[in-house]
């Protein structure tokens, strides 16, 4: 059997950062094909090097035996490579027929034949087993549906090689079994799946090949049944990072931060959390689990249908953001593009946003604000190439840097932050990592949702484990191994 | 690895000393506004040359006390767009406001009374706009042109289809001069030179930058974003009522469908566009509004004395607002593409 797709010693760098170190695939049709990593190992980056968002430094990409050089990604989608990121894109206003059919709508003149759109969408998802109207909008589908209806465009529009991004991700068990049930249609009609997924037991069921990454190399290539849980989580956790966990002082007897009884929706279910002064908790889920819905629910931003939170033992009203802040607790989103800086702003602005408000200063001088600024920038170890630039300018390492100076520097009572190191390279993950070490060594109260089994056995003290929006496990670091914490996280369902 | 040999090669890596003056072309296209002066400066030796009245002094005070009104609209404008607000009312509310003052100053009420009213009027106006956008998540563009197109209606009414004589009451604002200088124009500058010094030198201009580049992270801020938007629509309906008594002591009256009203706004709009400042908010500055301001006014003067028709008026608003967005656009692009 030949391959579809072969790539041979792919490397890339993000400015000085290696994410990809000298990668081999093959991608057969027939094939489910899971690629798994921790975050950050470079899963991501080699997806989109293939898909001809990035083009590779060094190494070589053949597809049905032609090499390809500067792959684009529209060059990339008429050889029959397509990928559904974790984000859906569709066009929410228009039918589900209209999307499958986008920019190739059967027209007779000018005129769309709507009959025969709606024809030939049904064709498409039927050939696939999908049972969905394709009258309805697709903004009125569920998640899982509109990851189906994205396949069957892109299988549609001739797709080969079809990239899944953690597919199942943010899904009820059902909707999860239909996607697989999906996949496995695909595998028998030919097509060579690339399948993305932290959860250890589904890629175990649904996949034929599993390739490991770690650090952006590859560690393990090899069938399914060769594998098992065990020796994948130990090919995904590996060797121990860059930053290793120091000696902290203990924690302090008194609760400094208590969430009890959080409940939102499907998402996060009576969860409850008590952080002592001086130590630090962890909340560790598969991405976009509760965890997610912490840094909305503690920050004011949303208001939770039940639950309480208190912080040095006062009670916090939900669903205002004044009265977050007012209690001292600090909130660092894991999302600084949409909800961390102002990217326009320059960096010594957004360090100092929050603290010039909490002061209640009414003059602003640049002299003065770089004075006050530059000692965060010291310990916060932000480094700018030229003065003062806009911090949209700024590598993804330092900007995280200067978000956690923002709030970490404003005397918290408590904090919370949602994984802090995302998207940093290693270097700057050491330096976060010590930073939060030191706040918890000040008798800072800690919560941390990641979705990093490796940050957490680094930092927490404790770990609470979520999946599915629930609190299925709860340990002390020094009771639990990493496989096993990894193992719990991954493969752990809600009884 | 060849690009490695190539810059380590001795002399290669080493950019050549540059003993002349720093201000290459390339360094002058790189200045904020550049594309704006260039276009100005432009318009400004053409109709010199081509008119001797152009570069009098008389010409020059004229042209600005022409656009003092539109002047303190555009400040107003500016903080406001910087914020990611949008106020398409502002000439409405002018109109409005000189068509009340004018009928309190010819029933004969004091000039205080007339004055103090219009302010007030201006800022309640421009506060329920505020209160509107803030609490409802309605477009302020769809808000405010809905209030626009009502007050323009309103001050029809107020009118009831005659024009409204206020005499030689508050002559000398809009028609005195000292040192050569008309208050009407002395009072825009103010404006202008206040707004941009709130905007650089003050936490609540700051603010504005911050709300406009990004609210959620305004309000994590601890940014009472709430009020900072009532605020700012409360001043920019202040700034309105004072543009509105400008206008009414320039003219010594107002008529039904005169000078103000939506036209009058899409004027400002223009000239803070053309400034440079943001329609999504986050980047403005008084400086652009500025150079916008004289941009047009100067066109708008040199069609005069050139003789065309006065027809020709929106064509070269249009004209200059799409050349200037365009130039701004490029030089956006030309600032990004540097960075990286």
């Amino acid at each position: 059997m030949t391959a579809v797709l072969r790539a041979r010693g792919v490397t890339k760098s993000f400015g000085g950062a290696a994410a990809l170190k000298g990668v081999d695939l093959d991608l057969y049709p027939g094939e489910v094909h899971a690629l798994m990593g921790m975050n950050g190992a470079g899963k991501s980056t080699l997806v989109q090097v293939l898909s001809g968002v990035h083009q590779a430094d060094a190494g070589t990409l053949e597809i049905d035996g032609q090499e390809q050089h500067g792959l684009s990604v529209r060059r990339a989608r008429r050889l029959g490579i397509s990928s559904v990121p974790q984000r859906r894109e569709l066009a929410m206003g228009l039918s589900v027929a209209e999307n499958i059919l986008l920019g190739d709508l059967p027209t007779r003149g000018r005129a769309v034949r709507w009959k025969a759109v709606r024809e030939e969408a049904r064709t498409a998802l039927a050939a696939l087993g999908i049972a969905i109207d394709v009258e309805r909008a697709a903004g009125s589908l569920t998640v899982a549906e509109q990851t189906m209806v994205e396949v069957a465009r892109e299988v549609r529009r001739g797709g080969r090689v079809l990239i899944l991004d953690e597919p199942t991700a943010c899904l009820s068990a059902k909707d999860a079994d239909r996607i697989r049930a999906l996949v496995r249609t695909l595998r028998d009609e030919g097509v060579a799946v690339v399948y993305i997924s932290h959860y250890i037991d589904e890629v175990m069921a649904v996949a034929d090949r599993l390739t490991v990454l770690r650090d952006g190399a590859v560690v393990t290539s090899a069938p399914a049944a060769e594998l098992d849980d065990a020796a994948l989580v130990r090919a995904m956790v590996g060797r121990d990072v860059v930053s290793t966990r120091p000696e902290r002082p203990a924690p302090k007897d008194e609760v400094g931060l208590s969430v009890r009884g959080l409940s939102q929706g499907r998402a996060i279910r009576d969860f409850t959390v008590e952080v002592r002064r001086g130590e630090i908790v962890a909340v560790l889920g598969p991405a976009g689990d509760a965890q997610s819905r912490l840094f909305d629910l503690l920050s004011g931003r949303q208001r939770p249908e039940r639950g309480e939170l208190r912080v040095d033992g006062r009670a916090v009203p939900f669903g205002r953001v004044p009265a977050s802040l007012a209690s001292g607790l600090r909130c660092v989103t894991g999302d600084r593009r949409a909800l961390g800086l102002v990217p326009g702003m320059s960096l010594d602005e957004n360090l100092m946003l929050a603290e010039d408000r909490f002061a209640r200063r009414r003059l602003h001088r640049r002299g003065g604000l770089a004075r006050r600024a530059a000692p965060l920038r010291h310990s916060y170890g932000v480094r700018a190439l030229a003065g003062n630039p806009p911090v949209s300018a700024l590598s993804g390492g330092n900007q995280q840097k200067v978000l956690l100076g923002k709030w970490l520097e404003t005397s918290p009572a408590a904090c919370f932050l949602e994984d802090p190191t995302n998207g940093v390279d290693i270097a700057a993950m050491a330096d976060i990592h010590t930073l939060l070490d030191d706040l918890a060594s000040r008798g800072v109260p800690v919560l941390l949702a990641s979705s990093s089994a490796e940050e957490v056995m680094r930092l927490a003290d404790r770990v609470v484990v979520v999946s599915a929006g629930r609190t299925v496990a709860e340990h002390d670091i020094t009771a639990i191994t990493r496989d096993e914490l990894v193992a719990t996280a991954l493969g752990g369902q809600p009884q | 690895m060849s690009v490695k040999t190539l810059t380590d090669a001795p002399g290669v890596s080493d950019p050549p000393e540059e003993p002349r003056s720093r201000f290459t072309p390339g360094r002058v296209r790189d200045l904020p506004h550049a594309g704006l002066v260039a276009v100005l400066v432009l318009v400004v030796v053409f109709t010199a040359v081509q008119s001797e009245t152009f570069a009098t002094d008389r010409n020059i005070v004229n042209i600005l006390s022409q656009v003092s009104v539109n002047a303190v609209l555009a400040a107003g404008l500016t903080l406001l767009m910087t914020a990611g607000g949008m106020d398409f009312s502002m000439g409405s509310n002018v109109a409005v406001t000189a068509a009340v003052s004018a009928k309190l100053l010819a029933d004969g009420r004091p000039t205080g009374y007339a004055v103090v009213v219009a302010l007030l009027l201006g800022t309640a106006i421009g506060l329920v706009n505020g209160l509107v956008v803030t609490f409802t998540k309605v477009a302020p563009f769809v808000v405010t042109l809905a209030s626009a197109t009502l007050l323009d209606g309103v001050a029809l009414l107020v009118h009831d289809g005659s024009t409204i004589s206020i005499g030689t009451r508050m002559f000398a604002l809009g028609n005195d001069k000292v040192l050569g200088v008309p208050y009407l124009l002395i009072v825009a500058v103010l404006v202008l030179i206040a707004t941009a010094l709130v905007m650089r030198f003050t936490v609540f201009g700051r603010d504005a930058f911050a709300i406009g580049g990004n609210e959620h992270v305004a309000r994590l801020s601890g940014i009472d974003v709430t009020a900072r938007k009532l605020t700012l629509y409360g001043l920019t309906g202040t700034l309105s009522g004072l543009a509105g008594l400008m206008l009414l002591s320039r003219l010594g009256s107002s008529s039904p469908g005169g000078t103000a009203g939506l036209s009058l706004q899409l004027a400002v709009v223009a000239a803070v566009v053309i400034g440079g400042t943001s329609l999504a908010g986050g980047h403005g500055t008084v400086i652009g509004t500025a150079l916008g301001l004289v941009l047009l006014g100067v066109v708008a003067n040199a069609l005069n004395l050139l003789d065309f028709s006065s027809n020709y008026q929106p064509v070269s608003v249009g004209a200059v607002l799409l050349v200037a967005a365009v130039a701004n656009e490029m030089h956006k692009a030309r600032q990004g593409s540097a960075r990286h």
